[in-house]
């Protein structure tokens, strides 16, 4: 198993960010067991934590059917492939027995605010990792014509 | 005759530097031994690893369809683990082609399926189930075949 900063510069979201923006993230992120059945994250409930994959399968379900399986370690499950508005859009289900990192929602969002530079950046790789993981995800928001970029 | 005397009249000198070497070489071989028992236990424990160890060798290019096999031959799945993924492959039928996974997963719930969650990761890893890539599943009945009966 690997600690945050390893799995933080292993992540294709974090991994571009300099060393004082992965400093600044650390402490944030606090790591939680999975096992098999566990519901981590649940639909229309109030999305509190965005979650980094350390190890472990997760099933992320979303409406109408569809759905994306995330096991490569660094996975960030958050931002729109998680929620909007502060309301959990998807429901994160346990397949296989590992661990994730625990961010608050509200305090990571703060962070990367604060620093227009490494907000940036993040949405620049959250952007090629959902077009490479979920590219779906965006036919979806065309079909709604909504816009949850900045809502989440 | 005493002392260095009689020690080197009776080849003593020779003797104690073999009796030495012995003992310092068995100890030797004891610790070898032990600080590479870690290996043997983690094998003891997962018995798939003696395959891979064996696929190690094999040439790296290798075609889709090896690849495939190799996948396959590398899941060791247990006798419950193949009934699991048999009950799964009866649920897929009542379903369409390209399905829901958490739909898959609800209905093996609600069948009360043992070890669901574990039995569909099974399936996922042994690309058994496969993404579509629009958010929906495939059943590979050729990997299934291959692997379970």
């Amino acid at each position: 198993m690997s600690n945050i900063k390893e799995i933080l510069n292993k992540s294709s979201i974090f991994s571009s960010l300099g060393e004082d923006d992965i400093q600044r993230l650390e402490p944030f992120f606090e790591k939680r067991e999975i096992h098999p059945g566990d519901i981590i994250a649940k639909a229309d409930d109030a999305a509190q934590f965005f979650f980094l994959l350390n190890n472990g399968t997760v099933l992320l379900a979303m409406e109408e059917g569809r759905s994306v399986v995330l096991n490569t370690p660094g996975d960030f499950i958050g931002l729109e492939l998680l929620s909007a508005k502060g309301v959990y859009k998807t429901t994160l289900t346990v397949l296989e027995k590992g661990s994730v990192f625990a961010v608050p929602r509200q305090a990571f969002l703060a962070v990367i605010q604060e620093n227009s530079e490494a907000a940036a950046t993040i949405m620049a790789s959250w952007q090629e990792y959902l077009d490479k993981t979920a590219p779906f995800v965006k036919i979806v928001k065309k079909i709604e014509g909504i816009s949850l970029s900045y809502n989440f | 005759m005493y002392g260095l005397e009689a020690i080197n009249a009776n080849n003593g000198w020779a003797i104690s530097v073999v009796g030495v070497t012995i003992v310092f070489s068995g100890l030797v071989t004891l610790s070898l031994v032990i600080s590479q028992l870690y290996r043997v236990l983690a094998l003891w424990e997962n018995p798939s690893k003696i395959k891979t160890l064996f696929k190690a060798k094999q040439p790296k290019n290798q075609s889709e369809e090896f690849q495939e096999k190799e996948i396959i031959d590398q899941a060791v799945f247990t006798e419950s683990q193949k009934e699991g993924a048999k009950q799964f492959s009866l649920l897929i039928r009542t379903m369409e082609n390209h399905f829901s996974l958490p739909r898959l997963l609800h209905l093996a719930q609600i069948s009360d399926l043992k070890n669901s969650h574990s039995n569909l990761n099974n399936l996922l890893k042994t690309n058994i189930i496969i993404p579509d890539g629009s958010g929906f599943f495939t059943w590979e009945k050729e990997t299934f075949d291959k692997a379970i009966l």
